[in-house]
């Protein structure tokens, strides 16, 4: 670091930050577009929702600790769990995937300098952010989601739960879910359009692959979903008839209509996992991954074949036996790309020189736990085993490893990885292995014994049970587990507070990294790269001529762009470049469209159809405003 | 225009050769339409859904369309296509004055078909009501989801007349081919949503 920069390079240097540069204080976090910090904006966003998720749980198992516990009622208990259960997938695993790594990391990976729609980038952030506020409006207000998280009709229907709780589940995820199909939108076209020259598919990095399946999976995932929820509204705002079996309507509609999204959903929840494990598995086994298009190919497959798997999860409601039998071999079917990428990571750390870092802890971890979580879903496909367990604990023991074991794990081990890059310092890693092994008993602790209780017959969404069915011991040690698992991550935080503070000096490239991002200053520049990088393998940065021939760029000043706000393009499949395009800056227009739309929601669930029409008018209005103010150059 | 701004001579070459490749705008806006295209075809399957558990259709002794007049009109929307695509090729070339004209011919037979459904969906609502069963509910939905696109292509149709006026950039020539792919996107989806509508009547 303290080698002296050439003057020359340093004049280039200076000039790109004046381009680049936002502006400060408050303001420049309300209209910033640089999809750093609104990569940090959503991580922030989801880790205070993940802590609301984890006082639900807390409270939930504190319930549970014992029979007939009275620190929930049957109504604050159903409230609890359903928004544990909408807050946890919805507002915390998703978007802190796609929303904070995604935006963060994908165009750095692919060596650009934004992402391909920076305001857009902005407003997706805007909604996401209003859109749970508004839902913990609803639960403040004490009306939150109290029919589950699959809110299953008729108990859903007006008839059965009058009051505005499943109003606000509705409108909250519909509003949500605009913020979700900008951000998929964004990270495909940017890894379709801005990688960087030379980064053709093939040597693409398989976290940009994750990314990409799992975009796909929710431009065409979430269509179901918002279908499912405006039909609900429709029904009981306005009357319509769609899931009331008297007037011609099927309960088992809005069954079909969540679950053709909700069985991607949980690949969306898990392949973002997958990228960030191919992406800390090579660094710190010091080798390629092992079968790389195999696993790139599995990537994309998982998320595909995630789409007709869906009433599998309707084993139990009397579909004909042929259609189940069919879901169930499907099923079956997706066994065999996950297992590749299972045995491609296992391979990889086998054959390389594992360094047992705290990064890679939390992936062995994830590994361990998608074994078991992915077993006992494989025992769910079995149609007699399913009927059998379906809506007992079983059920809970089985996601929770797989979305809090197998989906969480990565995220944390994530957060630890690329906090170096992201702040400049390294963590302790003494703390780091502490929390790792706290977060690690404390699952186990609490989610194994489910399986156990599930067994033995305990329905899952009871707020409490009778002594003497064999239920209590589990109960406790699951309470216990819950608590330590608290704590790990209470732990994880703490850790990367004070590092961020107190932490040694990181440099660019503490862990000898294999993608492009550690090959700039850490934190990176508000440009990211200072010239568009020279890419020529998915290992950038082991391929040490091409780093040497980046500094000579520089140093000469090719592809530095810096003339304007700008960033290059390239063509899908070979990465040729294709133009060099002028991004947008900083801009209030997001905010304010994201505002109106939140105007728009608060009127629809408080029935004031006149002023949400007004409000939608004006929401299009600042849209209008926005595209009327081009980027410059274009 | 920014292409010549760059600094590597590589890159203005390349740009040179660049032969109709599709800016990030017009692949944002494919995905949109990925995306919309999805919601739509689940509420046309929802349509057939719940047919197939109705033990009449229509439910409720509520009369089938009568075809002709929606299929007019639908090929009268559908031939927008044709001045939208026009419209596009000309901001392509640079002819701002010929993508505005073939823009308002377009936007002036839209209102004109939007104009005559409000009017068969307000005398519909005088024949029955969207509460009257799942028959009433998804022939309204889906028929409405269908003249939301329509009105708000005509907004984007609005927007581009404005933006036009003041000349054209590269920007405002991605956004005249997206408006105009939006077009025939939105004409796609008409043809099947009259023909969900009509399949009552079979």
């Amino acid at each position: 670091m303290a080698v002296a920069i050439p003057p020359a390079i340093e004049r280039r240097l200076d000039r790109l930050e004046r381009i680049w540069e936002e502006p400060s204080g408050l303001v420049g976090w309300l209209t910033t577009t640089n999809h750093k910090r609104i990569g940090l904006l959503f991580l922030f966003t989801t880790l205070l929702f993940f802590l609301a998720g984890g006082v639900e749980a807390l409270l939930i198992r504190t319930q549970l600790l014992a029979p007939e516990k009275g620190v929930l009622g049957p109504d604050a208990f159903n409230q609890m769990f359903s928004t544990h259960g909408v807050t946890m997938i919805f507002f915390v695993v998703v978007p802190m995937s796609i929303g904070a790594f995604g935006n963060y990391l994908v165009p750095l990976m692919v060596g650009a300098r934004d992402m391909a729609f920076p305001r857009m980038n902005a407003f997706s952030f805007w909604v996401f952010l209003c859109s749970g506020v508004f839902l913990y409006t609803g639960v403040f207000a004490g009306h939150a989601p109290n029919a589950g998280w699959f809110n299953y009709v008729p108990l859903a229907s007006k008839e059965f739960d009058p009051g505005p709780n499943v109003d606000f589940y509705a409108l909250a995820l519909l509003f949500s879910g605009i913020s979700t199909t900008a951000t998929s939108i964004n990270l495909i076209v940017t890894i379709f359009k801005l990688r960087a020259p030379g980064m053709s598919i093939n040597r693409m990095p398989l976290f940009c692959f994750a990314f990409l399946a799992v975009s796909f999976a929710l431009v065409f995932a979430l269509p179901p979903l918002n279908v499912a929820l405006v039909l609900l509204e429709l029904e009981r705002l306005a009357g319509f008839h769609f899931y009331d079996v008297g007037s011609g309507g099927s309960a088992l509609l809005w069954q079909h209509l969540f679950w053709i999204f909700g069985h991607p959903e949980v690949y969306i929840i898990i392949l973002p996992a997958f990228g960030i494990a191919t992406s800390i598995i090579p660094t710190f086994a010091r080798r390629r991954m092992v079968a790389f298009p195999l696993v790139a190919l599995a990537e994309i497959l998982v998320a595909f074949i995630g789409f007709g798997v869906w009433a599998h999860h309707m084993f139990a409601v009397g579909l004909t036996q042929l259609t189940t039998i069919y879901f169930a071999a499907a099923s079956l079917v997706i066994v065999i790309p996950s297992g590749i990428q299972l045995f491609a990571w296992i391979t990889t750390l086998v054959t390389g020189r594992p360094r047992f870092k705290t990064p890679l802890l939390w992936i062995v971890g994830f590994i361990v736990f998608f074994i078991v979580g992915g077993l006992s879903g494989i025992m769910f496909a079995a149609i007699p085993f399913d009927q059998q367990m379906t809506d007992t604990y079983f059920v809970v023991a089985h996601f929770h490893f797989v979305i809090f074991g197998a989906a969480m794990f990565p995220l944390v081990g994530g957060l630890y990885y690329w906090f170096p890059k992201v702040s400049g310092r390294l963590f302790d890693e003494r703390l780091g292995k502490l929390s790792f092994w706290l977060t690690f008993v404390g699952a186990t602790v609490t989610f194994f014994p489910m399986h156990i209780v599930g067994l033995l017959g305990m329905p899952r969404r009871q707020y409490t049970y009778p002594g003497g069915l064999g239920w209590t011991g589990y109960n406790l040690a699951e309470t216990i587990g819950s608590y330590v698992l608290g704590a790990g991550l209470l732990l994880v935080v703490v850790n990367l507070a004070v590092s961020l503070r107190c932490g040694a000096p990181a440099g660019d490239d503490p862990w000898e990294g294999d993608t492009l991002e550690w090959s700039i200053p850490s934190p990176p520049p508000e440009y990211n790269y200072a010239v568009i990088p020279t890419v020529s393998s998915p290992y950038p940065m082991w391929d040490r001529e091409d780093r040497e021939l980046d500094e000579r760029r520089l140093a000469a000043g090719e592809m530095t762009l810096e003339r304007g706000h700008e960033t290059p393009t390239s063509s899908v499949e070979d990465a040729n470049l294709d133009e060099i395009v002028a991004m947008p800056s900083a801009s209030w227009a997001p905010l304010l469209t994201a505002l109106m739309l939140a105007a728009l929601f608060a009127m629809l669930v408080t029935r004031h159809w006149v002023a949400a029409g007004g409000f939608f008018g004006l929401a299009f209005a600042v849209v209008g405003v926005w595209h009327w103010n081009e980027p410059e150059g274009a | 225009m920014s292409a010549m701004d760059a600094s590597s001579p590589a890159a203005v070459a390349s740009t040179d050769r660049r032969q109709g490749a599709w800016p990030n705008g017009f692949w944002g806006l494919l995905l949109l339409l990925a995306t919309e295209g999805a919601l739509l075809m689940v509420l046309y399957a929802t349509y057939f859904y719940l047919r197939t558990r109705a033990v009449e259709w229509p439910l409720g002794g509520i009369e089938a369309p009568d075809p002709v007049v929606p299929l007019i009109l639908t090929a009268t929307l559908v031939a927008t296509s044709l001045p939208m695509a026009l419209a596009s090729g000309a901001a392509r070339r640079g002819r701002a004055r010929a993508a505005w004209i073939a823009i308002l011919v377009a936007l002036f037979v839209q209102a004109g078909y939007f104009a005559f459904e409000m009017h068969s969906f307000a005398s519909d609502l005088d024949t029955f009501q969207p509460d009257d069963n799942a028959y009433a509910s998804i022939y309204y939905t889906v028929l409405g989801a269908d003249h939301f696109h329509v009105f708000v292509g005509m907004l984007l149709n609005l927007w581009l007349l404005a933006r036009l006026l003041g000349g054209l950039t590269s920007y405002r020539a991605v956004g005249v081919r997206a408006v105009s792919w939006y077009w025939h996107f939105a004409n796609l989806m008409t043809l099947f949503t009259i023909g969900t509508i009509l399949s009552a009547a079979v």
